[in-house]
């Protein structure tokens, strides 16, 4: 086991090596560098650049040198802690990420109670009342829910809460709150805009869940250990809570490896549409703008999530299931 | 209606000569008007943490003039605005719009934050300065903040490794530079230099001064090198280099401690979603009845995703929008009215055409470069595209059809290069290729090239907008009456600039002219070949650009006699000869079909809320001149009392 450990640990160092080069190789594939990127944006709505400026700008971003050594100079700082500078922010990268982490962070949470709440219950009750007028229904649902793009429903969502409740359009706040100290009334203005981004990035999941619940339960409640149980007086809640819930649980726990890059990414696509202030926008304008640093320090610590949620997965698996835990290191 | 409007602007171009010529400024400051302060500072006034309005304004403030429907306002309210981005903190010094001289609303270069200057035989540059004028802190702007400029910035290597800005160069050579007085500043070449006064008075300035005051703090000469060091370094900078460029972005207007003349500065740092902008104290004008400028005491930017903006913008969260907005958002913003106290307000654009299509004359197909070449072949191709049913499809007729020359609002304007070999004849055009000998045709029925192959013409686009493929196709199903066929290409920006470059691209969409009323004054660099990202002829550009060293010399002859023309408007000495220069150029460009401008002067939705004042009904929505709401003085557009609706 301890051995098990170290090697997953270890083989984790290469795969990150790994994937710097792949982040710094596709930054870099688009024609062009952040710089040339602005000047054309900038001159799509009719400005002109100053030359002097620019060669000012492409020296001290030192955009001027070769891409192995500006490869060279981020793998360096990055082993140091430093993890270079947001051109179109102006300040260091660590710096313009930090404000976005809380709220995304505070999104992916809600997101995923949401979709546990709402997903479990009805896997169960679809499971345990299989083909039923109830079951069928919730099947409907969930499958409407899984075929509605994300992006349509989050539009339609924002337009009928602008339209009905008066909340303002995007962002997760009114604006009169945002860059403001934190009070009860941030706090409520943030829960009022929260909904409509936590229902569209959750129906999917929801959908998702439901129908892996319902298959993984309806699988086990007809194997004979649960005849047993119920042969011996078992009442119906607990035998289902105590043996087949937990087996049905597994893939959730295999899953929680996704969950920790997804607090990061918390849905991009979505995020945009609704103007959220999470890091999925930044993101995307910073891969738009070739803004390589900051881009490039969002791509790694998503790698790096993803990277050590499937280690913990791996371990809380482990952990929790006895088959994985005696099985899993033997060699065949 | 055109008539109309050139009749008003005729009339507001009269007022605004006579505002220009006689400076009523200071006929104002001897009759000793009443001064009126902002209740805004009525506080810090009277705790004397701000000295009274008399002792901030400069001892001869800007009397503004205000526009035909525009009236006194009072002071106080906040404006919100959006914007895609964070960098568009810019815009607040686009919009705000003080300037050392700047364009009236007839786009004529009057003084503003300059009392007044003069230019002898074009290359003499006095400037003089009001005397009292301050910075946003209170600090006296004096000539010394135009030598910090000029010995310590740009002069200085570190900060300018490109040696001078080549604004300041005329034919290499830069100018002497000699502070006359505290509040005056001279600048002579040795040759007419007809760039300087517009790139002063751009929407994205030259700005040739700075707080010396606040910068010297960062500047290694004035500085001790081991603080600066440390202070670099604790922001992740290489250098005192970098440290002093980003805290002096006088543009980027990011830094709230720098001081400025601007009538509003930014108090929020970034990063942030919101930018607080309050007003300058200091400013130096003042309405007819002497109350200080600006009327509006807090500007709102709010970042939101552009794409967003419209649908912001109809909720009523903008009191005053153009950016972002499109005319095909038009009707949609049209229905919000009813729900919001807002208007949508139709402003005409400024470019020579909203849309043209480039033939390559540098294509590197030898076969299709000499077509393109040959005018006969141009005249054609522009004879057989329908610009009014464009018109009518796609902008329900608002646009303005004809070629890619100045608008009617110019003063170099003459109707008959507007339309010709603009208006749509096919028979015209099929005659004249018959004429070139494109006699044979294919089964389908297309005109085949000397060497066999079908003329099938490939249009690339940036692929942005739907817009461009929409009118492409347009212009498809016209050409094939002349038996030829348009494929249209959408691709990336920086792929097509390149494919241009190269040859490789035969045909490109791209927006007309930018100086679509240009005055004589303006440089009329566009018209010749003299930049490699102009689609119709990049290589000439490049050689121009690069003085021989890339590209390839003018081969066509209209274009060598625009290069000459180019070259005698820069070194005129008169007004009467760059307008020669500049109306030969146009002619040259309307008879020679250099490129097909499809149409121009398309709306651009502005929507204004209705508690704000002084906002024009009609107007010219331009980025330089313009600085699309700057020439309108925003700092006159103020907020009515009560509540909305």
């Amino acid at each position: 086991m301890f051995y098990f450990f170290v090697r997953r640990l270890a083989v984790m160092v290469p795969t990150l090596f790994v994937i710097s080069v792949l982040i710094f190789i596709i930054i870099q594939l688009p024609p062009g560098d952040y710089l040339s990127t602005l000047v054309s944006e900038l001159e799509a709505q009719g400005e002109n650049v100053d030359q002097e400026k620019l060669d000012f700008l492409r020296q001290q971003y030192g955009l001027d040198q070769p891409l192995l050594q500006q490869y060279a100079l981020w793998l360096k700082g990055m082993l140091q802690g430093d993890f270079g500078y947001s051109f179109e922010h102006n300040r260091p990268v660590v710096q313009v990420v930090g404000d976005q982490v809380l709220l995304s962070v505070i999104i992916a949470f809600a997101t995923i109670l949401f979709t546990w709440v709402v997903a479990f219950p009805i896997g169960v009750y679809s499971a345990t009342h299989q083909y039923s007028t109830g079951d069928h229904v919730l099947t409907f649902v969930g499958f409407l829910g899984l075929a509605t793009p994300n992006f349509l429903l989050a539009l339609i969502l924002m337009y009928l809460a602008n339209v009905y409740f008066g909340t303002s359009i995007g962002g997760l706040m009114d604006p009169k709150y945002l860059d403001q100290p934190w009070s009860w009334g941030k706090l409520v203005s943030i829960l009022e805009h929260l909904w409509v981004p936590v229902i569209v990035i959750g129906t999917s999941g929801t959908a998702t869940l439901i129908r892996r619940l319902r298959a993984n339960l309806l699988d086990e409640l007809q194997k004979a250990y649960v005849v047993t149980a119920r042969a011996k007086g078992l009442s119906e809640t607990r035998l289902l809570l105590k043996y087949p819930m937990r087996v049905a649980l597994n893939p959730f726990i295999a899953d929680i490896g996704n969950l920790l890059p997804a607090l990061l990414s918390s849905a991009a696509i979505v995020s945009v549409v609704l103007s959220l202030p999470t890091t999925g926008p930044l993101l995307l304008k910073a891969l738009q703008s070739q803004d390589m640093y900051l881009a490039g320090f969002l791509l790694m610590c998503l790698s790096l999530l993803t990277v050590i949620g499937m280690f913990l997965s791996d371990l809380a698996l482990a952990a929790l299931d006895p088959r994985i835990r005696l099985t899993g290191g033997r060699q065949k | 209606m055109r008539r109309r409007t050139t009749l008003a602007l005729c009339a507001i171009l009269a007022a605004g000569l006579i505002v220009a010529g006689q400076a009523p400024a200071q006929a104002d400051s001897k009759t000793k008007r009443q001064l009126i302060s902002p209740f805004f500072f009525g506080h810090s006034e009277l705790s004397g943490a701000l000295p009274k309005v008399e002792r901030r304004l400069p001892r001869v403030p800007l009397v503004a003039h205000l526009g035909p429907k525009q009236t006194v306002g009072r002071h106080g309210g906040t404006l919100s605005l959006l914007v895609g981005r964070e960098r568009d903190t810019r815009l607040m010094v686009v919009y705000g719009y003080a300037r050392l001289v700047r364009y009236d609303d007839s786009f004529q270069l009057v003084p503003d934050i300059l009392e007044n200057f003069e230019v002898k035989e074009g290359r003499i540059f006095t400037l003089h300065l009001r005397p009292g004028h301050r910075w946003s802190d209170g600090h006296p702007f004096t000539a010394g903040d135009f030598k910090y400029y000029w010995e310590d910035v740009a002069h200085n290597p570190e900060l300018t490794p490109g040696g001078l800005p080549k604004a300041f160069l005329v034919d290499g050579k830069p100018p002497l530079f000699e502070v006359l007085s505290p509040t005056t500043v001279r600048y002579t070449w040795d040759k007419p230099n007809p760039h300087f006064l517009p790139a002063l008075a751009g929407a994205a300035p030259r700005f040739i001064f700075r707080p010396a005051h606040y910068l010297k703090r960062f500047h290694v000469k004035y500085a001790k090198p081991q603080m600066l060091k440390t202070a670099a370094a604790e922001l992740r900078l290489q250098n005192w280099a970098a440290l002093h460029s980003l805290k002096d972005n006088p543009y980027r207007f990011d830094n709230p401690d720098l001081p400025t003349l601007q009538p509003w500065r930014n108090t929020t740092h970034g990063p942030a979603q919101r930018f607080i902008f309050l007003r300058n104290p200091y400013f130096h004008r003042i309405d007819p009845e002497g109350r200080q400028l600006p009327y509006i005491d807090r500007v709102i930017l709010r970042v939101s995703s552009p794409s967003l903006i419209a649908a912001k913008s109809m909720s009523g969260e903008s009191d005053l929008q153009a950016r972002s907005l499109e005319f095909n958002q038009y009707t949609f913003l049209k229905e919000g009215e009813k729900r919001q106290p807002y208007d949508v307000r139709l402003w005409k654009t400024a470019r020579g055409a909203h849309l043209a299509l480039y033939p390559n004359l540098n294509v590197a197909d030898p076969a299709w470069r000499k077509l393109f070449l040959d005018v006969r072949f141009r005249r054609a191709l522009s004879l057989g595209i329908n610009r009014h049913e464009i018109n009518q499809v796609l902008y329900f007729g608002l646009g303005t059809e004809g070629n890619n020359s100045v608008l009617p609002q110019s003063r170099l304007y003459e109707q008959s290069q507007r339309f010709r070999w603009a208006e749509f004849d096919p028979k015209r055009a099929n005659r004249l290729l018959d004429e070139m000998g494109l006699t044979k045709r294919n089964g389908r029925g297309l005109r085949l090239l000397p060497d066999g192959r079908p003329l099938e013409i490939i249009v690339e686009s940036s692929g942005e907008h739907t817009e461009q493929t929409d009118i492409l196709e347009l212009v498809h199903d016209s050409w094939l009456e002349l038996g030829i066929k348009l494929y249209s290409k959408p691709g990336q920006r920086e792929v097509l600039r390149k494919r241009v470059v190269s040859g490789q691209t035969m045909m490109s969409i791209w927006s007309g002219l930018a100086a679509g009323i240009a005055t004589a004054d303006i440089s009329p660099a566009e018209l010749a070949p003299t930049n490699p990202y102009q689609f119709h002829w990049p290589r000439w550009g490049d050689w121009y650009r690069t003085g021989g060293r890339a590209g390839d010399p003018p081969s066509l002859p209209a274009a060598k006699t625009l290069l000459k023309l180019y070259h005698d408007w820069e070194t005129a000495t008169s007004h009467a000869e760059r307008d020669k220069a500049w109306r030969q150029m146009l002619e040259i460009h309307a008879d020679e079909v250099l490129t097909f401008g499809l149409i121009a002067a398309i709306p651009q939705p502005v929507v204004v809320s209705r508690r704000l004042r002084n906002v024009p009904e009609e107007a010219i929505y331009s980025w330089d001149p313009g600085a699309y709401f700057g020439v309108y003085n925003m700092d006159l557009f103020w907020v009515t009392r009560g509540r909305k609706n």
